[in-house]
């Protein structure tokens, strides 16, 4: 089996020269300290998103994009495909958990200060990619043409309507019309698995270049310092091999929360029926949601609802921006401020995620 | 002494002259000229309940009623509009009778808020000339001869008001140019109607037009608040009908309104407010209102249960029925008191129907054919009230399962159409619709329905046996690492 391995091993290394990958995978170290065990959420997130394109591949085979067959179609993979209500559940609760894995992994960046000087594109890459995996979710929800889904989809795109200027025509270029009907429905769509998955995937090359490129952040306080044995640990095969282990782990989580709660498929969306009571969205939209509830109808001269689009579209920008005007940082130096700016958008996203959970 | 009787002569004639020309002039100047005159609107007038009361001609005409020269007494300085036009009539009566001071003090009981209720009405529509509503108060009332609606010579009396309103209910040109969809028999009808015969021989207790329809505040049967709208009809007729003493000189019963209201249509009528249920005038006609008789019951039936109805008249009770005088529908199923039908109806046991006729002496092939339509129909209920267990057992544990409870319908359909096929009484057929339509659906849900909850207990044991794999992958992926790491530092 090993000398078979081998030759296969030979074979490739002959056309090419894998030897020179194994040196370089060979050469890179991962620093080992007590925020080690963030390290591994990038991976996680990484892994999230494979599972995501598998199960929405296989889904593919089967869902049929129109407002007459959608439903159907879910309805049929749920019901009559083997193994369809697991890979549909596994593809809802993966893209959850890739949410979840990915803010996790932001923060735990924004902490470690990792997007300093030489790492802006990584952060910004990533932060595009967060910004893409909101999108996944938002098209992604409407794709089962449910009642909830509808509803959700129109009180989403009526926000994005709020914003000055472009607002009216994004919207219209969202729903591909006036209403949310089965031209949004081909529109979600085509963004959900093709215009975003093509970026998406053009952008992680890049992430995950920069990062095996310029190798992993070391906290600053380590900076510049020769790490000794204790305080490194191999690239290949440890990391790697602790990053599977905690794969294996993850998956059996997923596997379980599919079994256990299965996605639902609820009512057929019907646009002559009146609204749901209590239409949310997704759990990851809900801070927004829930603080632009609380904004008053007039702010001075400009509506409430309008003035928070703004702020959260300005407080995104700062956000993205982070490793420009972080300038200490990239010094070495430690600035407080991107600390307890973190606190409080992880305090004030929970507590609004909790509140319009709730109300 | 003579001059002085002279005296006396002249003045008491003088005071007698004086006297008579003072009581011609508080006379009403235009009826004593218009009846010295012969002409007819004084003699009506003469007989009109506003003559009686001293009002004057020029209460509505205008102009100077105390003048006895003719210009003066006529000058439109002095108010007079002649004969009223369009809107000015009723102008003219609403004057006096929407003032409530005024109606006390000629001694008049009678209501003031009639301007109120025929501006709400269908008849103050603007007529096609648009400068005047249809009706003016003197188009039922008449102008002059106005007497109270007691009084026998009074248009809207209860005997006569059917032929005032068939004047222009009848006039099928003048009709057209209102409202050209609606019927113009309703007087013809009327006639032939319980009602109408009693009202033509001389009955002023029978239902006239007001009865039904109001007086002043007449609304189209499509107004929700029309006393002929569909939901109202059974409260209007209930007026007469409900009512014991009333009633009692006709010697017929007075429970039909609770009786309808308990019933099957009367709750899906009342309760549901379903305008598809049949209200009163649905079975019994509304200007021809008349109880049907014993053989067009089912046909009466049978403009809602078409297929109920036909069935039966093909069936070999029909001929039996006809031949006894038995009504139709009415011998299962009653009439004003009909409940939703239920499975009881059928079969041999006390509470059904046909035990009524069929015993095991007595017309026993239909006593054995109730016995196994009863047996086959209940079989199909119990098949699926298990089939719908199963299906929620299914949901509950949170299994797709909208394909099976889809057929549900299918098999719930095949319990109604045998229900209707009942009324064929053709063992066979019956079977056809139980057995090939219902009772195979119903073995189909349960199969599917079943499947689900397996597949459920499937998922359970699967997710058990790769979550151990998984975990046995991940315990020895541990190790390996913790060799590796172990070697390393050895090294």
């Amino acid at each position: 089996m090993k000398s078979l391995m081998k030759k296969i091993y030979n074979w490739f290394d002959e056309r090419v020269k894998l030897e020179d990958l194994v040196n370089f995978m060979g050469k890179k170290y991962v620093p080992v300290h007590r925020h080690s065990v963030w390290y591994y959420f990038g991976g996680v997130t990484l892994f999230f998103f494979i599972i995501q394109v598998i199960t929405g591949i296989l889904l593919l085979f089967y869902y049929k994009a129109s407002s007459d067959l959608a439903f159907e179609s879910i309805q049929f993979i749920m019901s009559k495909v083997e193994f369809g209500w697991l890979v549909r559940s596994i593809h809802a609760w993966s893209a959850n958990l890739f949410i979840l894995a990915a803010f996790i992994h932001m923060f735990s960046v924004l902490f470690e200060k990792s997007y300093r000087k030489p790492r802006e594109i990584t952060w910004l890459t990533g932060m595009l990619m967060f910004f893409l995996g909101l999108g996944f979710g938002f098209s992604g929800y409407l794709l089962p043409w449910n009642e909830l889904a509808f509803f959700a989809t129109k009180v989403g795109s009526d926000i994005f309507g709020a914003i000055p200027l472009i607002g009216e025509d994004l919207k219209i270029f969202m729903r591909g019309g006036e209403d949310v009907t089965g031209a949004t429905l081909s529109r979600m769509f085509g963004f959900h698995v093709a215009l975003f998955p093509a970026i998406f995937s053009f952008l992680l090359v890049i992430h995950l270049l920069l990062v095996q490129r310029q190798g992993i952040s070391q906290p600053i306080e380590m900076e510049g310092k020769e790490l000794d044995k204790e305080k490194k640990m191999p690239f290949f095969p440890n990391f790697f091999l602790r990053d599977l282990l905690l794969w294996l782990l993850v998956l059996n989580i997923l596997a379980i929360l599919s079994v256990f709660f299965p996605s639902e498929l609820g009512h057929k969306a019907d646009p002559f029926a009146s609204a749901p009571e209590g239409i949310k969205p997704e759990w990851y939209f809900l801070f927004m949601f829930q603080t632009l509830k609380y904004f008053p109808a007039h702010v001075w001269f400009i509506e409430g609802e309008v003035l928070g689009i703004l702020l959260f579209g300005a407080a995104g920008i700062l956000w993205l921006l982070i490793p420009f005007w972080d300038t200490k940082s990239s010094k070495g130096e430690k600035n407080r401020l991107v600390n307890y700016l973190g606190i409080f958008a992880v305090i004030f996203i929970i507590v609004l995620t909790i509140l319009g959970w709730l109300l | 002494m003579k001059s002085v009787i002279k005296i006396i002569i002249i003045s008491f004639w003088i005071l007698i002259v004086s006297g008579l020309s003072q009581a011609q002039s508080q006379q009403d100047q235009c009826f004593v000229c218009h009846e010295s005159i012969g002409d007819n609107v004084a003699t009506l007038f003469k007989k009109d309940i506003h003559y009686q009361k001293n009002i004057s001609c020029s209460a509505c005409h205008g102009g100077n009623n105390k003048s006895e020269d003719m210009e003066e007494a006529m000058n439109p300085r002095n108010g007079y509009v002649g004969v009223p036009k369009g809107d000015q009539i009723s102008t003219r009566c609403i004057n006096c009778h929407s003032n409530s001071e005024t109606m006390k003090k000629y001694g008049s009981n009678l209501p003031t808020n009639q301007i109120e209720q025929i501006r709400n009405s269908v008849h103050w529509q603007r007529s096609t000339k648009g400068t005047e509503h249809i009706v003016q108060c003197s188009t039922c009332h008449n102008a002059h001869g106005i007497v109270s609606v007691k009084n026998p010579s009074s248009p809207v009396y209860s005997l006569n008001l059917p032929k005032t309103c068939s004047k222009c209910h009848s006039n099928t040109v003048f009709m057209r140019s209102y409202n050209p969809s609606l019927p113009v028999d309703q007087f013809q009808k009327y006639k032939t109607s319980v009602h109408g015969i009693r009202n033509l021989n001389g009955d002023t207790k029978a239902a006239d037009c007001s009865d039904c329809h109001g007086s002043h505040d007449i609304r189209k049967a499509t107004d929700i608040k029309s006393k002929v709208y569909p939901t109202n009809i059974p409260e209007t007729c209930s007026v007469c009908h409900s009512n014991a003493n009333y009633m009692k000189s006709y010697n017929i019963a007075t429970d039909q309104f609770s009786k309808f209201a308990a019933s099957v249509h009367g709750k899906a009528l009342l309760e549901k407010n379903d305008l598809n249920a049949p209200t009163c005038n649905s079975c019994h006609g509304n200007h021809a209102a008349t109880p049907p008789g014993v053989e067009s019951i089912s046909k009466v039936c049978g403009t809602c249960h078409v297929l109920n109805s036909d069935l039966f008249s093909g069936s070999p009770h029909k001929q039996v029925f006809d031949k006894k005088k038995y009504p139709e529908c009415e011998t299962c199923h009653k009439y004003h008191d009909i409940v939703t039908a239920s499975n009881e109806l059928l079969g041999v046991s006390k509470n059904a129907v046909c035990s009524k006729c069929h015993s095991e002496t007595e017309n026993t092939k239909g006593f054995a054919i109730a016995k196994k339509m009863r047996s086959l129909i209940d079989s199909l209920e119990s098949e699926i009230k298990t089939a719908n267990e199963l299906i929620n057992e299914a949901e509950q544990k949170g299994m797709e399962i909208s394909d099976a409870k889809f057929k549900l319908r299918d098999a719930n359909q095949a319990k109604l159409e045998s229900r209707t096929m009942v009324h064929s009484f053709d063992y066979e057929k019956f079977k056809e619709i139980v057995s090939n339509k219902g009772l195979k659906t119903t073995s189909q849900i349960k199969e599917e329905a079943r499947s689900s909850i397996d597949n459920y207990f499937f998922r359970r044991y699967g997710l058990v046996v790769s979550v151990l794999i998984m975990t046995m992958l991940a315990v020895a992926l541990y190790l390996y690492i913790k060799q590796i790491e172990k070697r390393k530092k050895t090294n």
